[in-house]
Formats: C-alpha cells, sequence, structure tokens
C-alpha cells in the first residue's frame, strides 16, 4: 500500500478537528497525538503542521503574500496590494508579509505560496541582459 | 562606427518590452548525486525544464505530491538547499544551425571545442514524437559505409537502423567510424554521439575524423565518463534534436549512438536515485521506451515533407557474447538489423569480425545499387554454404570435389571482406572484386594473395575499364558491353598477376 504524505495524514486530522470544540476537540488532539506516535511521525509533526496550515488557509480564504522591495511599503500601497490580491486569488484575508532586500533595486518581488510575480528592477534588468545578448 | 553601435543598441533597447509574467517557483528541499528534490512548482510538468538560482539548468522527472525530483544537467555542488528552483514552462532545448557542423559539443549543445559559441538558427527540442507515418517513405537508398561485408552482406538503407553490438575490443566504433569518413561527397551529415567515453577515446576520434577530412560534415556529440549520468542520458536526445534539423532540411544525416549499453545504464542510475522501481538487472520498467521513443525518430521522409532522413547506426556492448541480456535483446527488436561483432573472429585474423551468419539487415536488397544485389546474391549463398561445410574442413582430402572446391571458395570469400580500420572501399571497386571472386577468377588465386589480387586488380580496372565504371555511376548496374570489358580487364590482369 502507498505510503501516507503528510497531506494526507493533515487532511484527515483537519477532517476529524474540524467543528468539534472542548472535551471533544481535546479527545481528538490526544487520538492524533498517539497516531503520530504509533506511526513515528512526531518527528516529521512539523511538515504535518505545515501542510495541516495550507489546508486551513485553503479553507478559510486565507494567503499569505510574501512581498520583497528595498524600503517597507507605503501603508496606502500595502492596501492597495491587498486588494487587488484578494480579488486575484479570491480570498477573504490577506497576509502581508515583507521582507527588506537591497538587491532588489526597485520595484517589488510578490510571492503567493508558490507562484511569483516579479516586478523588480533587477528582474527587467536580468531580462533586458537576455534579449540583448540573444538579438 | 560607435555612434552606430550606441544607435543600434539604442534602438534594441526601446524594443524591448517586459511582460508581467506568474512564474512558479519551488525551494530545493536536498541535493544528492546529480539529483534535487524541490518543494513548490505545483504546475510543473513532466519533462519540463527549470532553472536552478545559480543558472544551472535541470529537468523534472519524478512528480509526486510533495516534492518535484529534478536531474541536474551539470554541476550540482554549488545548488544548497533551500535555493529558488523556477520553472519555465519549456520542454528542454538544444541550440542547432548550419553552424555546429564540424563541432563538438556537450549534452547541452554548448561547444566544449574551445572554437567558442556558434550562431544557432533555432532551439529544437530533444524530446519530439518521432515522424507519423504519412510523412514517411520506405527505405530504398543505400547507406554506402565503404565496408566491404556490411555494403555487400547486411547493406544498410538512408533511414535505416542498424545496430551494431559485440564485445568490448571487437571493433564497434571502428566500423561506425569508418562509415562517418566514407559519406565524403555522399551528400550525408554525420552525428556522433559519445555516451559515457572516456575522452582520450573521444580526442582520437575526433583527430582522426579531422585527419580524414570529416569533420566538415559531422557534429560530435560528447556526455563523458566524468560528467553526471544526467547528461549521458539526454546525450542522444540532443544529437538525434541536431539530426532533425537537418533532416527538416531535406538533408541525409547519418547519427552514431556510442553506446546505448551505457545509457542504459545512466538511465538506471538516475532512476534508481529518483526511487523508481527497479525491474530486471535493476533496469526501470520504462528502459524499452527510453530506446525504442530514441530510435524510432530515425526514419526517411517522403518527397512531401522534404525528403530528409535519419540512418541510425546505434551500438550496444555484450558481456562475454551474451546478446540475449535485457537490453541487447531490447534493441535487436526495435533496430532493423545488426551487425554482429565477435572477439573469436578478431582474434583470428577476421576484421572487422563481423558474424555473418548473425548479422541481418531486414531492409536487405531494397537498399543496394542493382549491380550491388548482382554480385552480393551468389556471395550470401556461398557464404552460407561455407558456414555449413566449414567444420569439415580439416578432413581435406576426404571431401568430394564440389565440397571442396566451395570450402575454397569460402576461404577466399572470407579473406576477400577482410579490411583494415580506416580505409573504406567505393562500393564501385567493391563491386569488381566481388565479380572477380563470384565469378570464380579468385578460385586459383593463394588465399593469402587475394588481398595483393583484390588491391591489384581495382587499381587496373579502374585506368582500364572504364565504360563498366561509366555503367555504375550512371545506371548504377552494368550492361553486357560493360561486363565483356571487365571481364577482359579481369582475365588480363589475373594472366600478369600470376606471372
Amino acid at each position: 500500500m502507498a505510503k501516507n504524505s503528510y497531506n494526507d495524514i493533515a487532511e484527515a486530522i483537519y477532517l476529524s478537528t474540524h467543528g468539534k470544540s472542548g472535551a471533544m476537540l481535546s479527545e481528538s488532539l490526544n487520538d492524533i497525538v498517539n497516531f503520530l506516535n504509533r506511526k513515528r511521525l512526531l518527528s516529521k509533526s512539523k511538515y504535518v503542521l505545515e501542510a495541516l496550515n495550507k489546508i486551513v488557509d485553503r479553507t478559510e480564504g486565507r494567503i499569505k503574500v510574501k512581498v520583497k522591495t528595498v524600503k517597507n511599503l507605503h501603508p496606502e500601497a500595502k492596501q492597495e496590494l491587498s486588494h487587488i490580491l484578494q480579488n486575484k486569488y479570491n480570498a477573504k484575508h490577506v497576509e502581508i508579509v515583507e521582507e527588506l532586500d537591497e538587491k532588489v533595486i526597485g520595484g517589488m518581488r510578490i510571492q503567493v505560496d508558490d507562484e511569483v510575480m516579479d516586478l523588480t528592477l533587477k528582474n527587467k534588468i536580468g531580462r533586458l541582459q537576455e534579449y540583448l545578448t540573444n538579438a | 562606427m560607435s555612434n552606430t553601435i550606441v544607435e543600434n543598441l539604442k534602438r534594441e533597447i526601446e524594443n524591448f518590452t517586459s511582460k508581467l509574467q506568474v512564474e512558479k517557483v519551488g525551494a530545493v528541499l536536498e541535493v544528492f548525486d546529480g539529483i534535487a528534490k524541490v518543494s513548490g512548482l505545483s504546475d510543473v510538468k513532466s519533462s519540463e525544464m527549470v532553472t536552478f538560482a545559480n543558472g544551472e539548468v535541470g529537468v523534472a522527472l519524478n512528480l509526486e505530491e510533495d516534492a518535484v525530483g529534478v536531474i541536474i544537467l551539470g554541476d550540482y555542488s554549488k545548488i544548497k538547499e533551500g535555493d529558488e528552483v523556477k520553472a519555465t514552462g519549456k520542454i528542454l532545448e538544444v541550440p542547432v544551425g548550419d553552424a555546429i557542423i564540424g563541432r563538438v559539443v556537450n549534452a547541452n549543445g554548448v561547444p566544449i571545442d574551445g572554437k567558442g559559441g556558434f550562431k544557432s538558427d533555432k532551439t529544437y527540442p530533444i524530446e519530439r514524437v518521432a515522424s507519423g507515418v504519412v510523412t514517411r517513405q520506405s527505405v530504398d537508398q543505400p547507406v554506402s559505409t565503404g565496408i566491404k561485408v556490411i555494403d555487400a552482406i547486411i547493406p544498410v538503407g538512408r533511414g535505416q537502423r542498424e545496430l551494431i553490438i559485440g564485445d568490448r575490443q571487437t571493433g564497434k566504433t571502428a566500423i561506425a567510424i569508418d562509415a562517418i569518413l566514407n559519406q565524403k561527397g555522399q551528400n550525408m551529415i554525420c552525428v556522433y554521439v559519445s555516451i559515457g567515453q572516456k575522452d582520450s577515446k573521444l580526442r582520437k576520434i575526433q583527430a582522426r575524423l579531422e585527419e580524414g577530412g570529416a569533420m566538415a560534415y559531422t557534429v560530435i556529440v560528447s556526455a563523458g565518463a566524468s560528467e553526471a549520468a544526467a547528461l549521458s542520458y539526454i546525450a542522444p536526445y540532443t544529437g538525434v534534436s541536431i539530426a532533425e534539423y537537418f533532416m527538416d532540411q531535406g538533408k541525409d544525416v547519418l547519427i552514431i549512438y556510442d553506446d546505448l549499453s551505457k545509457h542504459a545504464v545512466a538511465y538506471r542510475e538516475i532512476s534508481l536515485l529518483l526511487r523508481r522501481p527497479p525491474g530486471r538487472e535493476a533496469y526501470p520498467g520504462d528502459v524499452f521506451y527510453l530506446h525504442s521513443r530514441l530510435l524510432e525518430r530515425a526514419c526517411r521522409k517522403n518527397k512531401e515533407y522534404g525528403g530528409g532522413s535519419i540512418t541510425a547506426f546505434p551500438i550496444i556492448e555484450t558481456q562475454a557474447g551474451d546478446i540475449s541480456a535485457y537490453i541487447p535483446t531490447n534493441v535487436i527488436s526495435i533496430t532493423d538489423g545488426q551487425i554482429f561483432l565477435e572477439t573469436d573472429l578478431f582474434y583470428k585474423g577476421i576484421r572487422p569480425a563481423v558474424n555473418v551468419g548473425s548479422s541481418v539487415s531486414r531492409v536487405g536488397g531494397n537498399a543496394q545499387i542493382k549491380a550491388m544485389k548482382k554480385v552480393a546474391g551468389p556471395l550470401k549463398l556461398e557464404m552460407a554454404q561455407y558456414r555449413e561445410l566449414e567444420a569439415f574442413a580439416q578432413f581435406g582430402s576426404d571431401l568430394d570435389d564440389a565440397t571442396k572446391r566451395q570450402i575454397e571458395r569460402g576461404k577466399r570469400s572470407v579473406e576477400l571482406l577482410k579490411q583494415l580500420q580506416y580505409s573504406p572501399v567505393k562500393v564501385e571497386n567493391q563491386i569488381v572484386a566481388l565479380y572477380a571472386l563470384v565469378k570464380g577468377y579468385m578460385d586459383d588465386v593463394e588465399v593469402n594473395k587475394i588481398k595483393d589480387f583484390e588491391a591489384g586488380l581495382v587499381e587496373y580496372a579502374e585506368r582500364n575499364a572504364k565504360t563498366f565504371y561509366k555503367e555504375l555511376m550512371t545506371d548504377k548496374m552494368w550492361s553486357d558491353k560493360g561486363e565483356e570489358e571487365l571481364k577482359k580487364v579481369i582475365a588480363d590482369f589475373k594472366t600478369s598477376f600470376v606471372k
């Protein structure tokens, strides 16, 4: 039989705990920890939790956006970006994580999951270089 | 002058537009033995090219739920865990163009001969579906290899796939190189793909081809023994893509894969590292498809589709003559025939060490010129009879005259078919020599003098049988007049030779 992936386990955890609270939730969580222990997966709990986070984010319409810029974003620009991404990804909540990097020279690099929109000057110069060397 | 450069540059920059692209990225989870496990890359396709942060290129081979298994085509020592990997949306491509002729390139199509870059017209994907049935035509034009035993008994046609198989040190590469050397002036482009070979061997081959003037129509694709298995895996596909570029221009191409045993071994290494289930001899389940999709790209196109062709000479190295091993049987079943070389024959001094009994060409006589067919027919029969009677040769005087005669003829046939390396023989000269043999002119020449007789006869006939040669060049067959002339020339020569 095929090995269960972290995604499969996270999906199972989500389904077994979804809509539960109080003593029932506590009992389910106990069972989950026992299960992970029995399957020797406690050391891999980091990956299971990552997968679980993704499932929760997806079902709750939440996206985490990494934005790389030279300077911190202006609050208005941040607001606008959040709005655009909300529409593009059909999300209810947008969480923007800013990262400063002088190497991008200008513009910004937006990453949502494994999708990247590279609007940095560094990227544009790279493309221009490629274009000119191939011309 | 400088103004023009500035103006041109300005214009190019003005023409440049950068569109917003949404790219798929991933991160390296682990790197080992030329393989990278990458997270992310959710929409990546199988065989899609990916780029690493340090500029190295990879190919996505294993698409799993949590990660993607990528083979790295280059130096993997500088790729670290956490490095970004970008999907390109493209299948791996190689640069092609007329300027690639005469060059030595690596599996990525990058020149490695120290002569700088070359201007490529376009790029060709290395994985392509082979030409369809409607575009093809049956094989009916010969590839002249210049090797008597092949051209006469195992003829190869343009668009055919003929396997060269044998143990180590039996002259497999020698046959391939001789075939390339003989393509001078034959309107053929040659591609030599070296897979997992020693660099010293490749250097020797390159020098030999340069010496023979063959690099003027040859491209060498090399994935050396010191390079990653991933490069050995893609090298034949790179070679055939280059060949397809020329075929699409209506040209005839001869491609040599030296050798596919090492190619299979490289693929086995990659597959095991990617944790694909091993099958027979630990090769993965799709090792047959690995070679069938490669060799299926050899074909002859019909006139409506340009009329070009790719003739393939794959080489397989056997262990202790075992042609029933996994890879040899696979490739034998894929190809249109095989040239089987034997160690015993090689050490008996029969070189090329072709075992005529086990070798076969499924296209056969269709790809021979009429004149060659005429002399090769009786030769094949005589060789077959000789093989049957060979075991009785030691009984000598106890045999009847007819058997003795057949054995003697057989001995002379074997002697005549011997040939030195790097000395291809023109097809007209082959026909003259074989004509003299099958018509019995050599029966009273001593076996150890056959080579001298052949050399002398060919030289004499070239000077004196002009009509015969002219007819062969124009009509590919002799007339009664030409035959009479040749008969006279052979008789004259024989008189002077015996003296």
